[in-house]
Order: structure tokens, then C-alpha cells, then sequence
């Protein structure tokens, strides 16, 4: 299995990959405070059995002006796609996904998953998500979703409730948050690497 | 001096009075139970004691151990030694059991101008109180309450309060979703952190809990208010002729 994981600003995130007969591609976007700019990614699943898992985890704050651009194209029966893409936007930072699955007619038994999950700290932040499906096969199982909202109240009662103060209470729910995107790295070296740094974002907000 | 002292209060939730002059006086090292109907206001009262937002005191006072809880926050009440056992615990997928109790842990240590813990002396503490609970080693590094079933996450609960080691701890029906075998084991627990000096509020259906943690007292509350207050026998005539009769 190809594993890649890349971080905005610092590696070169390549803007079309293709995966080919029985391959699986596992790809994770980091994206840190500081960055803006825009992420194009296209992945072409070209051979049959073919899959590719995204991932995004995002965390935008000051001026920070973030766009995802994400297409992923089934151009083979029998290959899988699955994005999740969880981020959280502070301060006055924008944020933009755009998500598109194309399946086009003569491609049949496709599994397709797409979620984007956003976590709103402040009213100055803002956070436009359009996940589209275009599907021409019949025989295609197939979910997209998108959230934007606060961290939950419930949650926040529950940790204060324990002794836990309210500021370290908000960042273990937005570790919480960000948490599913951290445990689809399966290398635990890496993904150790990078939940330390995310730690360490997530509490300079 | 009482631990807890409750006066007329008056509480509502969204504009619509759920507690209705309630009073309560809780000595040191007493166990009440609050019984009544659905709707009587029973887990209102738990929120209000632990300061959760969406409830609004119209009215009354709460003293605890001397100060007056109202003003509390949540995590100041729970520094100054109050305990919620939730009725509905809430999922925290992303962050094990071990490092939130540590946090909650070391918070209120803090807070109370204890040094934190040790690595050591906080894995001891851990396993001392899941031996306790007779939970597993594996539930130490699972995510809080995620996945769990709803008796593993009542066993949960009490595992924190003997962590947190309260003075007063308010046990919200943590008989519900229990079988006899985990209600045992939960009430062994709490049986077992029951000393001269804490209390305990347990909020409740049924009488059943209440034959393994035997009350000093029992209050049953109706409409937003205790309408009767006796010894345990109270539970008994309660589960013999049902709520209606009691006024």
C-alpha cells in the first residue's frame, strides 16, 4: 500500500494521481495556521478493484484564505473511494471545499464515501462546502455529507463537569474532532509525529 | 454545618419551571435518595447542582460546604468536591479514558493546590479503582465512553467518581441499563467509597438500587418538590403502591 502524507506549504501535494488495478492509494492533507492558498487534487481510480482513501485535516486561523478543490473520478468498475476532511477555522480564516465524485455511466460497483466536517471557533471565520456526487452507473453505493458548526455544549458540560478547565476542556474536543482524519495514518510513527503537532496548532489557537 | 444546603429553589428550562420550591439538607456522610415520577424534576435538580447551562435558577439558594454553588462554574464545583454520575454519558471518540481522567485529575489538584500526580502513583491510583470496578485493563486506552453499551458506560462513570474521589457525589440513574450483575459490582463501589465525611444524592426510578446502597434517607420528589421524606422503608411502601398514593 502506498501511504503518503502531506503537509500544505512544506511538501508538494501533486494535483493528479492515478491509482491503478487492485492498488490503494492512502493519502492524508495536513494543513496548519499560516498557510493559505489553494489545494487541487484530481485522482483518477483507472484500474478495476482500485481505492483511494482521502484525507484533509485542516486548521485555518488569522487571515488565513484556504480552498480545496478535491475531484475524485471512478474510471473503473469495482474501485472505492472514501474522503473525509475534518477542519477547524478560527479567527477571520475562510475556507472553502469543493468535493466532486464522478461516476460515469459504464461503471458499475462503486463504493463512493465523501464527508466534510468543520468546526467554527469564531462568527469572523467562515466555511463554504459544496460536496457533489455525479453518478451515470446504477450500481453504485454512494454517501456525502457536510457539517459546519460549534463544538457541542453537551460535550464541553461533560469534561467542565470532571474538573476539567474550559479552555484545556475545548482542545481535547477539537483533538476529538480531528481525531478520525489522525487515525487513518496507519504508519504510527508518523501519525504520532503529526498528532504532536496538531496538539500543538489546535492549543495556539 | 451541612454539606449541602438547598433552599426554595426555583429552576426552569426554557421559560418552563421545572423545580418548584424545592428544599434539601444534606449532613456529612448521609446517602439521600430522590425518587419520582418522570417529569418530577429529578435530573433538573442534578443539573442545576453542577451548573449545567440551559437551566436557569429563578429563585432559592445552594450552599455547599459553605459557598454558594450558584456562582459557581462547572469546573469550580467540581474542585470544590461535587460529582455528577451522568444519566446519559457523553461519547468523546479521540481521547482515552486515561488521559481525560488525568486531565480532570490534575485540574483539580491544581486547583486545590496539590502538586499533579506522578506517572506512577496515577497508573497505581488507575488500576486500584478498575480493580474495583472489575474492569478490564484494555478500557484504560479506549476512548472515552465511545462504543460503549450503556451499562459499561454507567460502570464508567462510577470508575471516574472513585478516581475524582468527591464529597459529594449525585448519581443521576445509574440503575438504568444495568443488569444484577453490574449493579452489584456498581453498588459494591460506591458502597465502598462511603465514609463518615461524604454524601451522596442517588436519583432514581426504582427502589432496586436502593436495596445495595442502602439510604439514610429517602425523598420522593413530585411536581418540583419533596412532598415526603422518610427513612429507607420509604423506597419499600414506594415500590408496593407506586408514586400516586405518596403526597
Amino acid at each position: 500500500m502506498a501511504e503518503r502524507v502531506y503537509i500544505a506549504g512544506i511538501d508538494e501535494i501533486p494535483a493528479k494521481i492515478s491509482v491503478g488495478k487492485d492498488e490503494l492509494l492512502s493519502m492524508t492533507v495536513i494543513v496548519f495556521p499560516g498557510f493559505s492558498g489553494s489545494i487541487p487534487l484530481e485522482v483518477l481510480l483507472k484500474g478495476s478493484g482500485s481505492e483511494v482513501q482521502l484525507r484533509g485535516l485542516y486548521i485555518s486561523s488569522g487571515e488565513d484564505k484556504l480552498s480545496f478543490d478535491i475531484k475524485v473520478r471512478h474510471e473503473a468498475p469495482m474501485s472505492r473511494s472514501s474522503q473525509l476532511f475534518n477542519g477547524i477555522a478560527a479567527g477571520c480564516a475562510s475556507v472553502s471545499f469543493h468535493g466532486l465524485i464522478l461516476v460515469p455511466r459504464d461503471c458499475q460497483k462503486i463504493k463512493a464515501f465523501q464527508e466534510n466536517r468543520n468546526i467554527l471557533l469564531s462568527e469572523s471565520a467562515t466555511v463554504e462546502t459544496s460536496p457533489t456526487l455525479e453518478i451515470y452507473a446504477d450500481d453504485v453505493e454512494c454517501s456525502h455529507g457536510a457539517t459546519t458548526g460549534s463544538l457541542d455544549p453537551t460535550e464541553l458540560f461533560y469534561m467542565r463537569s470532571r474538573g476539567i478547565p474550559e479552555t484545556e476542556a475545548r482542545t481535547l474536543q477539537m483533538l476529538s474532532f480531528l481525531a478520525p482524519v489522525l487515525s487513518g495514518i496507519s504508519d504510527p510513527v508518523l501519525r504520532r509525529r503529526i498528532a504532536r503537532r496538531v496538539e500543538k496548532a489546535v492549543r495556539g489557537l | 454545618m451541612n454539606m449541602l444546603e438547598i433552599h426554595n429553589l426555583h429552576a426552569s428550562i426554557e421559560g418552563k419551571e421545572i423545580l418548584r420550591g424545592l428544599d434539601l439538607s444534606i449532613a456529612p456522610g448521609q446517602v439521600h435518595a430522590v425518587m419520582g415520577p418522570n417529569g418530577a424534576g429529578k435530573s433538573t435538580l442534578g443539573a442545576i447542582l453542577t451548573g449545567r447551562p440551559g437551566y436557569e435558577v429563578t429563585e432559592g439558594s445552594v450552599t455547599f460546604m459553605g459557598r454558594d454553588l450558584l456562582a459557581m462554574s462547572p469546573e469550580e464545583r467540581a474542585w470544590a468536591g461535587l460529582f455528577l454520575s451522568f444519566q446519559y454519558p457523553v461519547e468523546i471518540p479521540g481521547v482515552s479514558f486515561t488521559n481525560f481522567i488525568k486531565a480532570a485529575l490534575n485540574a483539580t489538584r491544581k486547583a486545590r493546590g496539590q502538586e499533579e500526580l506522578k506517572a506512577g502513583d496515577f497508573l497505581k491510583l488507575m488500576k486500584e479503582k478498575m480493580s474495583l470496578l472489575k474492569m478490564k485493563g484494555e478500557f484504560a486506552k479506549r476512548e472515552v465512553n465511545a462504543g460503549f453499551s450503556g451499562g459499561e458506560k454507567k460502570r464508567a462513570e462510577v470508575f471516574q467518581m472513585a478516581m475524582l474521589d468527591p464529597s459529594l457525589a449525585i448519581l443521576d440513574e445509574t440503575d438504568s441499563g444495568l443488569d444484577v450483575d453490574a449493579l452489584k459490582i456498581v453498588s459494591a463501589g460506591v458502597n465502598s467509597l462511603r465514609t463518615p465525611e461524604k454524601s451522596f444524592i442517588i436519583i432514581t426510578h426504582y427502589q432496586k438500587l436502593l436495596e445495595y446502597i442502602v439510604p439514610d434517607v429517602v425523598h420522593v420528589l413530585k411536581d418540583g418538590r419533596i412532598v415526603k421524606t422518610g427513612g429507607s422503608e420509604l423506597a419499600d411502601k414506594i415500590w408496593k403502591e407506586g408514586f400516586e398514593n405518596i403526597d
